[in-house]
């Protein structure tokens, strides 16, 4: 008998157990988002998830962010459990997705809300697939050269803008014990092609990067031989990145930037990303400041800023209500300002909308280092001064 | 009541027995089956499609298998499996029968030193990589103090970002925080041992190193080969302490099959290819249990 009403129990207790916690949404439809963790801006809830709700009764809005995003992201979307809006690294990363028919077309939301007049060119089109617009970039980025301004003032330095003044410098680094560069892969493999990607552009030139990435030359050819030389003359032989090519190996983020905010190194050539944690300098005491990376050969013409997204958005085209997830989307493009309000909780590293900027735009106490940086951006690249990068698109 | 009634309800009273013992593992079973079985099943199958990991999946018969035999890759990952096998039954399983057999004379204290070397064994993988990482940085490590303070240099080596090192660097973290785990196993083996048999080898004339050999060591033996069954099949499954660490470089130097197959099914979009890598790791683990179970077979106490 005792064991009859064990078992009976168990089998209770199990079906109950299966039984899926179903109505906890009740009548709202929820628009799911899923962002970077350490990215999303401290004032997101009041400055975009609460109006949007305000904006759209039935609906509710939910960020979320997660570490890890592109990895559980992919999970869930094979699952079928991904949420509306699909945040990935760059839009390279949603081709697959794509292809799979999981992602929404937004070209009519694009044309009904004027997407295009609103973004930057370059960032507008770099969500096409085809003839097809499937994503919009969340944040812009380029890379640039970051420096302990109190170490150059320290010993004299300026800021090098060719190869000569460059080598000039990293050569008067090492004899003051200093390592001319820090940084370092530990955690994100990817930050070798960073430096890829900037020595191909500023040794080969931006032209020749295109016309390999289009399949008119090879990359064998001899200017991104030499560029990929001279990249490891000044890694690998001279070890200028944090002494030497192992230690670049060993290097993580928190360990490249306790280099530079020291004054154990000099510069990095880094992302604008970067400008989110430039409070690391204050708090070691340390002056830091930004200039366009130098040209290392005559053919790479006048400095330039790599083009780059940080990462994309999407509509899930599994959503519950893909309008209303277009329209999240839309409310990010729709004001400058709330965009530029909330990206300064992240140094304008994060969340930097490629909206059309002015420079009123801007918050009144924006960093005069960082509007410089924005304010360049737009006129070199729009005078055509740009170049490519090989791990965003 | 006549004796076949009484032999019927005997058999009934069985059969019940029998249900109830089936409810009672059916959940197991049905736990089993959610996310054993069938996850191998369909992990096998995707083993012969080119399925990115989303969208739909093709066959694609052997192509999988053809090019993993093709792949340089995986047989450096493959080979660092094995190296990483031969460190861990080497040098831990060495440390924990040291360790275990010196802790077990000890009266006073001994409990200290259990804790002492099993605490390692229950911080998280994150925790110790971090505080490894921080202790063999080549700028604030204690490779570049023992440098400056005292002129000694064979630590002042980047450790995990050198080609050279790198494996042998990931394996020593890991196994700093493993082998106090096999020390308190082993150290719990050894307190069964029955005390008389070392005073008859005493009696003999047996040394310390010979009452080990001849007297511990078979004592212990079912926990020294369960132990080295599981060294063999973690180390192919290895995974957590080198992503974390290196993420299998520099340049695959520390590439093992766990992270190849993280890389390849999370970041190149080739589930199928990596469920091939996954059905080579379930090999190995298959390998390594059907060894076990041969041992038993021919008779060996395990």
């Amino acid at each position: 008998m005792k064991t009859r009403i064990l078992s009976v129990m168990l089998i209770l207790a199990i079906v109950l157990m299966a039984v899926p916690a179903v109505g906890a949404q009740g009548d709202e439809t929820v628009i799911a988002w899923w962002t970077e963790t350490g990215t999303v801006p401290t004032n997101i809830q009041e400055l975009f998830i609460d109006p949007w709700n305000d904006a759209h009764p039935g609906y509710r809005l939910e960020i979320t962010d997660q570490p890890d995003l592109s990895t559980i992201l992919r999970t869930a979307i094979a699952a079928g459990e991904a949420p509306c809006i699909l945040q990935t690294p760059g839009a390279s990363y949603i081709a697959e997705f794509v292809k799979a028919g999981l992602v929404q077309p937004l070209d009519g939301y694009a044309e009904q809300w004027g997407w295009a007049d609103r973004l930057l060119p370059w960032a507008y089109e770099v969500g096409f697939i085809g003839d097809t617009l499937y994503s919009v970039p969340l944040t812009y980025e380029s890379m640039v050269l970051v420096y302990n301004k109190t170490v150059f003032e320290e010993n004299g330095w300026t800021v090098p803008t060719n190869l000569e003044e460059f080598n000039a410098l990293a050569e008067a680094a090492v004899a003051a014990g200093i390592n001319p560069l820090a940084y370092g892969n530990v955690g994100w493999q990817p930050n070798n092609e960073h430096l890829v990607g900037i020595y191909l552009n500023n040794v080969a030139g931006p032209e020749n990067v295109y016309a390999a990435l289009i399949g008119e030359k090879p990359w064998t050819d001899p200017e991104f031989v030499e560029a990929m030389e001279l990249l490891r003359t000044h890694i690998a032989d001279n070890g200028w990145f944090s002494g030497s090519l192992e230690n670049y190996f060993a290097n993580g983020w928190n360990e490249f930037w306790a280099e530079v905010t020291s004054g154990d190194a000099a510069m990095m050539m880094i992302g604008t990303w970067a400008f989110y944690v430039t409070e690391l300098f204050d708090q070691a005491g340390a002056e830091w400041d930004w200039a366009p990376l130098p040209i290392f050969n005559e053919r790479a013409g006048e400095y330039n800023y790599e083009l780059a997204t940080g990462s994309t958005l999407s509509v899930n085209a599994a959503c519950p209500d893909v309008d209303a997830a277009a329209d999240v989307i839309n409310y990010l493009l729709s004001d400058p300002v709330r965009a530029l309000e909330m990206s300064a909780t992240r140094q304008f590293g994060e969340y930097m909308v490629p909206l059309r900027y002015s420079e009123e735009d801007f918050p009144a106490d924006t960093d005069e280092r960082l509007i410089r940086f924005f304010s360049d951006f737009a006129e070199v690249t729009g005078e055509g001064r740009f170049g490519y990068t090989s791990w965003t698109f | 009541m006549t004796a076949t009634a009484l032999q019927q309800e005997a058999q009934r009273a069985k059969r019940r027995q029998q249900i109830g013992g089936w409810l009672f593992v059916a959940p197991v079973l049905l736990l089993n089956l959610i996310v054993v079985v069938i996850p191998s099943a369909i992990g096998l199958g995707m083993a012969f499609t080119d399925w990115s990991g989303v969208g739909s999946m093709n066959f694609i018969g052997l192509a999988n298998f053809q090019r993993l035999f093709q792949d340089g890759v995986f047989f450096k990952a493959l080979t660092h499996n094995l190296l990483w096998t031969a460190f861990f039954l080497i040098v831990p399983v060495a440390l924990g029968l040291l360790g275990a057999y010196l802790l077990s004379g000890i009266k006073r204290g001994q409990m200290f030193f259990r804790v002492a070397y099993f605490i390692p064994y229950v911080i998280a993988a994150v925790v110790n990589t971090q505080l490894w990482r921080y202790l063999l940085n080549p700028r604030v490590g204690i490779g570049p103090a023992l440098s400056q303070c005292c002129g000694i240099e064979f630590l002042n080596v980047p450790v995990f970002g050198s080609r050279d090192l790198a494996l042998l660097g990931v394996a020593f973290v890991d196994m700093w925080h493993f082998w106090g785990f096999l020390l308190v196993l082993y150290l719990a083996a050894m307190s069964g041992v029955d005390i008389e048999l070392y005073e008859v080898a005493r009696l003999d004339g047996a040394g310390r190193w010979a009452q080990f050999r001849h007297v511990t060591l078979p004592s212990i033996r079912p926990t020294l080969v369960f132990t080295i069954l599981m060294i063999t099949i973690w180390s192919g499954l290895v995974f957590d302490y080198v992503f974390i660490i290196t993420g299998g470089g520099p340049a695959n130097a520390s590439e093992v099959m766990g992270t190849l197959l993280y890389t390849t099914a999370f970041q190149r979009f080739e589930a199928g290819y990596a469920a091939a890598i996954g059905i080579f790791m379930a090999l190995w683990v298959a390998i390594a249990t059907g060894g076990f179970v041969l041992l038993r077979k021919l008779g060996w106490e395990v």
